[in-house]
């Protein structure tokens, strides 16, 4: 079949949005209302809007546990990524450390990493660094490869003039390698913030302290499907906003792109 | 002027060639910038040269021309020392009286590709190459600066590359090339991706700026009639393996104007002349 041309403004997309958005939760209300689905098991939008209301405004406990992940996420990114990158430009300085460290990376690749969780816990206990560690072991691995990825795009012309020119290897490294890597490095870096909040929120899950995931473990078991969704559409704003984050913070960087 | 006369093995025509040199302060007896004595180069078992001889005096702008694979980068490549030395089996090959080394400061080198660093503006890519040879920053950027308006980009200093288009790109890097304010620039077929049009305004401009610099120019190209319209002289080299067939002065008056010389009879004899010994040397 062949697609439809049509033209369609930006307005009647965003109200095409906002009604099949409001659709679904006053479908999900009526099958609550109808009792065709059981909002013990399943939660119902307003049970959800009324936790939402009251974690947020008037307990206004959900700001601190918010606010402790997002600090463990923003930590596990910022150490793993800048970890990630100077490995991976060390990498791509001495090819022969990479071939010497590869299938140790390869095999730690390879697994599937939240299974370090509970050794990391043991490890670092129940506090922030437990879930730091874990953030950054996943986000390390992602970023990593872009980096080297990155490191290694570099265009031969620009080594070709550079030579000519007779610029030092550590100045071709600054002047050239290294911000040509950075839209790579990019990509790599926007899969390892949402890799950095993945390792944070499952940490949390399974033994913490405090931060969103312990409460979304607690409020699971205490049969509060409308607190655990509130949470989650918490948790989904806090993705969303910092890879909005991220996405101006490259505009910048890339302006040149 | 010095005379120079050779003979050229394979089309047997002698050739006089007069160098054009503007008032350049060259003492007598100074190594010449580029100086080749029956050069062989061969990369293993591929003779990618053989007995190429070619004495290139100061201020002189030398256009060589040839075929894909008759060793005319890899000429120029040994030249800018981005070749192991090893390359070179038989003869020599000096740059201003020296074993050819990387990023000589007296030598500027010109790629097909613009090569502009994306990141950068045009300014900053103007003065890119004076910044790696170390010149302060003040001084780069009013020299890039000055060669920017010269090339006619002096409202997109801030623009970046993938603003401008593919002539405004090459713009930038000649503004690169003569900001080194080097003796020697070798240039590898720098307008060759070009449209015609396009190609004339930067023949034009490289003119104007070499005239002023009073540099001497290696200028590879696969396009005859630019070699000649650029060239005091035209070396003609032939590929498998790739040697010099004939070496032509062109002694069309300068300043020279591209458009003027498209309806310019001595320019289309000299042509007519290089053409036809091109094809013979290369039928045998």
């Amino acid at each position: 079949m062949k697609p439809v041309n049509q033209k369609v403004s930006n307005g009647s997309v965003l109200i095409m949005r906002i009604m099949v958005t409001a659709g679904i939760f006053l479908l999900w209300e009526l099958a609550a209302v109808q009792a065709w689905i059981d909002p013990a098991y399943v939660g119902r939008p307003s049970g959800i809007f009324n936790s939402l209301v009251s974690g947020l405004i008037k307990e206004g406990d959900v700001w601190g546990e918010l606010g402790w992940t997002l600090s463990a996420t923003f930590l596990a990114f910022a150490l793993g990524s800048l970890t990630a990158v100077i490995v991976g430009m060390l990498f791509v300085l001495f090819p022969t450390l990479e071939k010497v460290f590869e299938p140790l990376l390869a095999a730690m690749n390879a697994m599937p990493r939240i299974a370090l969780a509970p050794l990391l816990i043991v490890w670092f206990g129940l506090g922030m660094g437990s879930k730091i560690a874990i953030g950054f072991s996943l986000t390390f691995f992602i970023v990593l490869q872009a980096a080297v990825a990155g490191g290694r795009g570099i265009n031969q012309d620009h080594v070709t003039l550079s030579r000519t020119l007779g610029l030092s290897p550590s100045r071709l490294f600054w002047k050239v390698t290294m911000p040509g890597a950075v839209p790579v490095m990019f990509a790599g870096l926007r899969l390892g913030l949402v890799a950095s909040l993945l390792g944070v929120v499952g940490g949390e899950i399974i033994a913490s302290e405090r931060g969103l995931g312990q409460k979304v473990a607690y409020l699971a078991a205490a049969f509060d499907m409308n607190g655990v969704w509130a949470l989650l559409f918490v948790l989904a704003f806090a993705g969303i906003l910092l890879s909005w984050a991220l996405d101006r913070m490259e505009a910048w960087l890339l302006r040149w792109q | 002027m010095e005379q120079i006369m050779r003979r050229t093995a394979d089309t047997g025509f002698t050739v006089t060639s007069k160098a054009h040199t503007p008032e350049l302060a060259v003492a007598p007896g100074a190594p010449g910038p580029l100086e080749i004595d029956s050069a062989t180069i061969k990369f293993g078992d591929v003779t990618a040269l053989t007995g190429v001889s070619l004495s290139v005096p100061a201020g002189q702008f030398v256009s060589i021309v040839g075929p894909s694979g008759c060793g005319k980068t890899t000429l120029l490549n040994y030249a800018a020392g981005l070749l192991p030395t090893e390359v070179l089996t038989e003869g020599a090959i000096t740059v201003f009286g020296e074993q050819p080394r990387e990023g000589r400061p007296e030598l500027a080198y010109m790629l097909a590709r613009d090569s502009l660093l994306p990141w950068r503006t045009a300014l900053g890519n103007a003065e890119f190459g004076a910044e790696a040879r170390g010149v302060g920053k003040e001084a780069r950027r009013k020299k890039a600066r000055q060669l920017l308006a010269r090339v006619g980009l002096g409202a997109f200093e801030n623009a970046y590359p993938k603003a401008l288009s593919h002539g405004m790109r090459q713009r930038v890097a000649l503004a690169r090339t003569f900001c080194l304010g080097a003796d020697l620039m070798l240039m590898d077929e720098p307008f060759g991706a070009l449209d015609a049009q396009t190609k004339m305004q930067l023949e034009e401009l490289l003119l104007e700026l070499w005239q002023e610099s009073g540099s001497t120019v290696i200028f590879i190209t696969h396009d005859l009639s630019e070699a000649i319209a650029l060239g005091d002289r035209v070396i003609v080299m032939a590929p498998r393996p790739g040697r010099i067939v004939a070496d032509v002065p062109i002694d069309l008056p300068r300043p020279r104007h591209i458009t003027a010389l498209q309806t310019d009879p001595d320019y289309h004899k000299l042509y007519a002349h290089i053409w036809s010994s091109m094809e013979k040397a290369f039928a045998s």
